[in-house]
């Protein structure tokens, strides 16, 4: 039987376009601080540390764990780095807590980030090896493609990915962390911006930020005794496939759905719309809200699109999806994944601010990465298991 | 020697990586190399009292933030405490003649950085060797504003 890991502090930086006045050092222990802050801990109270960002390609830093071990406490200490593609800041988190729930650490502090002001994701993601052609093309024009399949399997209206939009940018207005802070925002606003990779338009797509996310992980005893209660790990589940084989479904991934029915059985959750009282998941463009939708199971293939267009995940829906502003509204890579992980456990402390839904015991934190093919996934409680 | 032969005649190609990347100092080291800029080294005070140099922004054994109050000037004179002699220099050396990569003590510091050393001859290059800065003659805020130490005057 594992031991129980409780989530007892949580920090985040302001998500910004450029955060020059800070190093790359600077900006993960500002989350760290915020982190033990929030758990009343300090830095001889951490046993390990786990570390999580993109590609070392990003910002041409390589081995940003060791370059960052002053900064996160880690010297004399267990110090990891996990690394997942996109998904990565759930990955690590979830490595986290691993580490408690087999015995192995008390207390373990996580933190995830990306410094995109000091980096070319677009140069990192698509680099030219000899005797193979780059598709210089980004996320975006990877995505593009599994969109439009997308709309053309589900029938989905065209402006569904529109609606998303909105809504993610309505709710980062109540999320004094969030990058984009869009004011005017509206259909109009969002149907007029540009197109950039058909049928993804620039306001459908997320930004490019700087910033890090920080949890302290703690042994239930240790939890127990948190200042703030902690959200209780209920469930974590982990799954990669190849970005590309014949037969592979891209656009619903296998990886997805088999990660997503290994999380609900071992929270013991049968109908996990109706289970699950809010979700943070990873939407860098709005048409993967439906897709995910479907992918996790909370509505059936072809028919995530009416929880959009129905009003279900808005903050006052049935399922509340991406309270935070999501990846829409602040998008540092390597922590996007974390941020998520992270909105799941302040939702279900109480901690989510004007963007709180009220009455959130049970909460999903969702990531994916690569090309749709890595998978990491938590459910957190205001209850233990 | 025939399987290397082999591995001579596959096909192979080169891959260059490359990208002009970017770095924000942050209020710490921005001190040290705007020091440099203006021929200082600036080193920072730890927890334990040691003058660490380049100064840290967190302090290596208790992890606090050391803040701009811990920044304390050192050298330009030090120590040498260690070496090696580079015989035969190539062009990426910053000399063109033998010299010594060396672990210099600057004075007031704690612990030493490495630098190269022009000591004129591997038979007067010694640990305890006093030395000093050359620098360049428009100091940008580099680490390579120093040319490289000399034995002090």
């Amino acid at each position: 039987m594992a031991e129980l890991c409780g989530i007892v502090g949580i920090g985040q930086t302001k998500l910004a376009a450029k955060r020059v006045d800070v190093s790359m050092p600077g900006l993960v222990r500002e989350a760290a601080d915020r982190a033990l802050l929030d758990a009343g801990l300090g830095w001889a109270d951490i046993d390990a540390v786990v570390v999580g960002k993109a590609p070392d390609t990003f910002e041409g830093c390589m081995l940003p764990e060791l370059y960052l071990a002053d900064s996160l406490g880690a010297p004399g200490k267990p110090l990891l780095r996990v690394h997942t593609a996109g998904s990565v800041g759930g990955s690590t988190a979830i490595v986290a807590a691993s580490l408690i729930q087999a015995g192995i650490h008390d207390r373990v502090l996580t933190v995830a980030y990306e410094k995109q002001s000091e980096s070319n994701a677009m140069w990192g993601l698509t680099i030219s090896a000899p005797f193979g052609v780059a598709v210089v093309a980004g996320a975006g024009g990877f995505f593009a493609p599994l969109v439009r399949g997308y709309i053309r399997r589900s029938g989905a209206p065209a402006d569904v990915g529109i609606r998303v939009a909105v809504k993610d940018r309505l709710n980062a207005l109540k999320n004094p962390y969030a990058h984009l802070h869009l004011k005017d925002i509206s259909h109009e606003m969002v149907e007029q911006s540009p197109m950039l990779w058909d049928p993804i338009r620039l306001l459908e797509a997320c930004p490019s930020s700087d910033g890090a996310c920080a949890m302290v992980l703690a042994r239930e005893d240790l939890a127990q005794r948190a200042p703030t209660p902690p959200a209780w790990i209920h469930a974590t589940a982990m799954r990669s496939e190849p970005t590309m084989f014949a037969g592979r479904d891209a656009i619903n991934p296998e990886a997805g759905k088999m990660a997503a029915r290994d999380l609900y059985a071992k929270a013991g959750i049968t109908n996990p719309r109706r289970e699950i009282d809010c979700a943070e998941i990873y939407v860098p463009f709005s048409w993967f809200e439906p897709m995910w939708m479907e992918n996790l199971g909370f509505a059936e293939e072809g028919a995530g699109w009416r929880m959009t267009l129905e009003g279900a995940t808005a903050l006052d829906g049935d399922l509340p999806v991406n309270m935070s502003g999501g990846v829409l509204s602040s998008n540092p890579i390597g922590a996007s994944g974390m941020l998520r992980f992270a909105e799941a456990a302040m939702q279900v402390r109480k901690q989510a601010g004007e963007h709180q839904i009220e009455g959130a015991r049970r909460a999903l934190g969702h990531a994916y990465g690569g090309g749709s093919q890595y998978f990491s996934m938590w459910i957190v409680g205001s209850e233990k298991p | 020697m025939a399987e290397n032969e082999e591995t001579e005649q596959s096909l192979h190609a080169t891959h260059v990586l490359e990208y002009p990347f970017r770095r924000s100092l942050g209020p710490i080291l921005e001190k040290f190399f705007t020091g440099l800029a203006e021929r200082r080294f600036i080193g920072s005070r730890a927890d334990d009292g040691r003058v660490l140099v380049p100064p840290a922004e967190f302090d290596p054994v208790t992890a606090a933030r050391l803040g701009e109050d811990r920044l304390i000037e050192v050298g330009p004179a030090g120590i040498v405490t260690t070496w090696t002699w580079v015989g035969k220099p190539t062009a990426k050396h910053p000399l063109d003649r033998p010299f010594a990569w060396a672990l210099i003590l600057l004075d007031g510091a704690d612990a030493p950085f490495l630098h190269a050393v022009d000591a004129g001859g591997e038979s007067a290059m010694r640990t305890g060797l006093r030395v000093q800065p050359r620098w360049v003659e428009v100091p940008q805020g580099s680490i390579r504003d120093v040319c490289w130490f000399e034995k002090e005057d």
